[in-house]
């Protein structure tokens, strides 16, 4: 009788752990496909002719073409834009991930009187806009004479990647015991030491997440770069991609291929890394 | 003639060693419209007749290219040549006066060459030819199937009850009488409702508005609201519209959904035959003999019959920071003088951009495009486009309410209150 019972309650509660995961899967399959969806959709109409979306929006290709995608990388310029797209990228995650490092093991663990002055100068940049510095940004980059070179984009791409980057890092370092610290001092050893060998591997997560979100942000960023330079060769991809968008085109087939193309590196990227981007924003979450 | 051969060397080695002037254009240029490639090929033209100038480009488009626009007015740095529009969205330029005069750099006799309307300064909000349009846009036009409707027992209708007789017949079919995509907001506004207010407030009461002496909440504005409310309570527009994306509407229309099309005249490019393709959406035969172009049927109620609503265009303007009488103004004249030759208007007016304000501008055309002139010259009574006197902080409220009353969410009184809060909101931020 009372095996029966347990028979039973186990069958329960094996239907409802069954409910629960297809519930699950049901709710992960819905978000899954809201963000996948719109990605086929796209890529499936940059293979149509303007005159075939307008009249197939939602079918297969039936007359595939890659005219698209030859007129959008010739028109768009796109050739010239990857390169600077690429420098950009790399260059201001690098200074950012180290410097945002190196001030933030300062703020955090080497206190002076003016630490949370200038930490919260620091700080206080997250609260700003970009559309609120555009037009100052720009005038002090013709003032001092650098408008239209890469040091201008580097400079103010950094500037403008601290704050977030050094309010990470000052928060995840903060965790880090300052035991360890006062222990190399008494040893002897010195603050750049102590950086290189205990703060810096340790640092690791909150690298990963600065170096996610510095990739990211950078390499779709296009208010700064339009109002930071002129000329076609110092451009990055995104304003290659915002010279085919407009409400009033009606060229969608090319439009289409120019989005896929600005999208595809930022798509294999994260399919390359996906494991590490996973790991680096679930670490940086937490403090050390 | 040894003199002469002379006189023609000192003048080339003169000039060899004259200093090449540059100038900063900032070029609006769309990567993805018809008619791409040749106005690439237009400005290399340029450059090749006149190697004593030469051209810096910078090419934006859209939000980009007015970012830019306003950053460089606010850092004084203008470029010599720049693209801007006659109203509100150019600001800027007309309200500081940062370009040069159009009327005393060209001079008249140059002007006399374009239509009244182009060269009229009251078109543009700095009250100067701030820049010479290079169209004169009409924003609401009925693009027909004159077939389909014959086809259903109908003629091509003319009054608002014309409409509202094709309804049951047209609908049991599955064919709307009139198709409005509204998605994005603006078409209702600039496509239907600047000319339904035109013809039943008029152009005045928007003048009064601004000035003071009228509100929003008036029987003229809640009549013409109460308009398109009926256009949907009738079902010649279908609530549905509502989610029709601007771009969708033409394939719809060619095939054969919808009776007539509400859009703007530069939407006869969207069924032109596509040059990479080599297919049209709707077949230049069909076009000719399938469709007609019209203007919005008389309404009930409209005190100012005949009126479309219709904007300057866009075009090219000058630094005003350029000296006057200096080599690079010489060549900033010349730049222009180029860009709205016959030659090149024409260019533009065969790739379907626009319909040119140049007088006499010939080109090869599809049978759509092609009615267009014949619909200017037939509807010469226009009327205010509401986003072109309209802060978007009152416009868009406009927008909103007018999807709003599509979906039968709200009534046209409760819309007109929402837009005068708008604008009295709007106009307390301006003190």
């Amino acid at each position: 009788m009372r095996t029966e019972a347990n028979a039973r309650v186990r069958a329960r509660g094996l239907l409802g752990s069954a409910l629960a995961k297809a519930a699950a899967y049901l709710v992960m399959g819905t978000f899954t496909l809201m963000t996948v969806y719109p990605l086929f959709w796209l890529t499936m109409n940059s293979f149509k002719t303007t005159r075939e979306f307008q009249v197939n929006m939602l079918g297969l290709p039936m007359d595939p073409t890659l005219e698209n995608f030859r007129m959008a990388w010739e028109f768009g310029e796109f050739g010239k834009l990857f390169p600077n797209s690429f420098i950009y990228t790399i260059g201001t995650t690098a200074l950012v991930i180290a410097l945002s490092v190196l001030a933030g093991f300062a703020f955090a663990k080497i206190p002076r009187r003016v630490t949370k002055w200038i930490y919260g100068s620091f700080v206080v940049g997250i609260l700003l806009t970009i559309n609120t510095l555009m037009i100052p940004l720009f005038i002090e980059v013709t003032m001092l004479g650098i408008y239209n070179t890469r040091l201008a984009v580097l400079l103010v791409y950094v500037g403008a990647g601290l704050p977030i980057g050094i309010y990470l890092s000052t928060e995840y370092i903060r965790g880090i015991p300052t035991a360890l610290v006062e222990s190399a001092r008494i040893d002897g050893a010195g603050y750049f030491t102590i950086f290189r060998r205990i703060i810096l591997p340790m640092a690791a997560p909150v690298a990963t997440t600065l170096a996610i979100l510095q990739i990211c942000s950078t390499w779709n960023e296009f208010a700064l770069i339009n109002i930071l330079v002129s000329r076609t060769e110092l451009k990055s991809l995104p304003l290659g991609i915002f010279k085919f968008s407009s409400s009033l085109s009606t060229d969608y087939g090319k439009q289409f291929a120019a989005l896929v193309i600005g999208m595809a590196p930022m798509l294999l990227f994260y399919v390359a890394f996906r494991k590490q981007i996973t790991r680096g924003v679930a670490a940086g979450a937490v403090k050390g | 003639m040894k003199k002469l051969i002379i006189v023609a060397l000192m003048i080339a080695v003169a000039a060899s060693l004259q200093a090449q002037v540059t100038l900063k254009v900032l070029n609006y240029q769309q990567a993805d419209q018809a008619g791409y490639l040749e106005d690439v090929a237009i400005w290399e033209r340029f450059q090749t007749l006149n190697p004593d100038i030469k051209l810096e480009m910078e090419v934006l488009f859209n939000d980009p290219y007015h970012e830019k626009l306003q950053a460089y007015a606010a850092a004084g740095t203008l470029p010599d040549v720049f693209y801007v529009w006659p109203g509100a969205r150019s600001a800027v330029i007309h309200e500081k006066k940062l370009a040069k005069d159009l009327a005393k750099l060209l001079g008249p006799d140059y002007l006399k060459n374009f239509t009244g309307a182009a060269t009229n300064p009251k078109n543009q909000l700095g009250g100067y030819l701030v820049q010479l349009p290079q169209s004169f846009t009409y924003t609401s036009v009925m693009y027909v199937n004159v077939k389909l409707l014959k086809d259903n027992g109908f003629a091509v209708p003319k009054t608002y009850a014309d409409l509202k007789k094709m309804v049951p017949k047209l609908k049991a079919k599955g064919i709307a009488v009139m198709m409005l995509p509204n998605k994005d907001g603006w078409p209702g506004q600039s496509c239907l409702f600047s000319t339904v207010a035109g013809r039943i407030a008029g152009d005045k009461f928007f003048d009064d508005v601004l000035a003071g002496k009228a509100k929003f909440t008036d029987k003229a504005f809640v009549d013409s609201l109460k308009v398109v409310e009926d256009l949907y309570k009738d079902g010649i527009i279908q609530r549905s519209d509502n989610a029709i994306g601007y771009g969708e509407g033409p394939g719809l229309f060619a095939s054969g959904k919808a009776a007539i099309f509400l859009d703007g005249d530069w939407r006869t490019g969207a069924y032109i035959t596509d040059k990479a393709s080599g297919k049209a959406l709707i077949d230049p035969k069909a076009q000719a003999s399938d469709f007609a172009l019209l203007p919005i049927v008389a309404l009930p109620g409209e005190k100012f019959p005949g009126v479309n609503s219709a904007v300057a265009g866009t075009g090219w303007a000058v630094s005003g920071s350029i000296p006057a009488g200096s080599a690079k103004e010489e060549a900033a004249a010349r730049l222009i003088k180029y860009l709205y030759s016959e030659e090149v208007q024409a260019i533009r007016y065969s790739t379907g951009a626009y319909v040119p304000t140049r007088l006499g501008v010939k080109a090869t055309l599809e049978p759509l495009p092609a009615m267009l002139p014949g619909f200017y010259a037939a509807n010469p009574k226009t009327s205010y486009v509401i986003d072109g006197v309209l802060d978007p902080a009152v416009y868009n409220v406009i927008n909103d309410g007018l999807v709003a009353i599509g979906n039968g969410t709200k009534t046209a009184a409760v819309v007109a209150k929402e837009v005068q809060a708008a604008f009295e909101a709007w106009k307390a931020s301006k003190k």
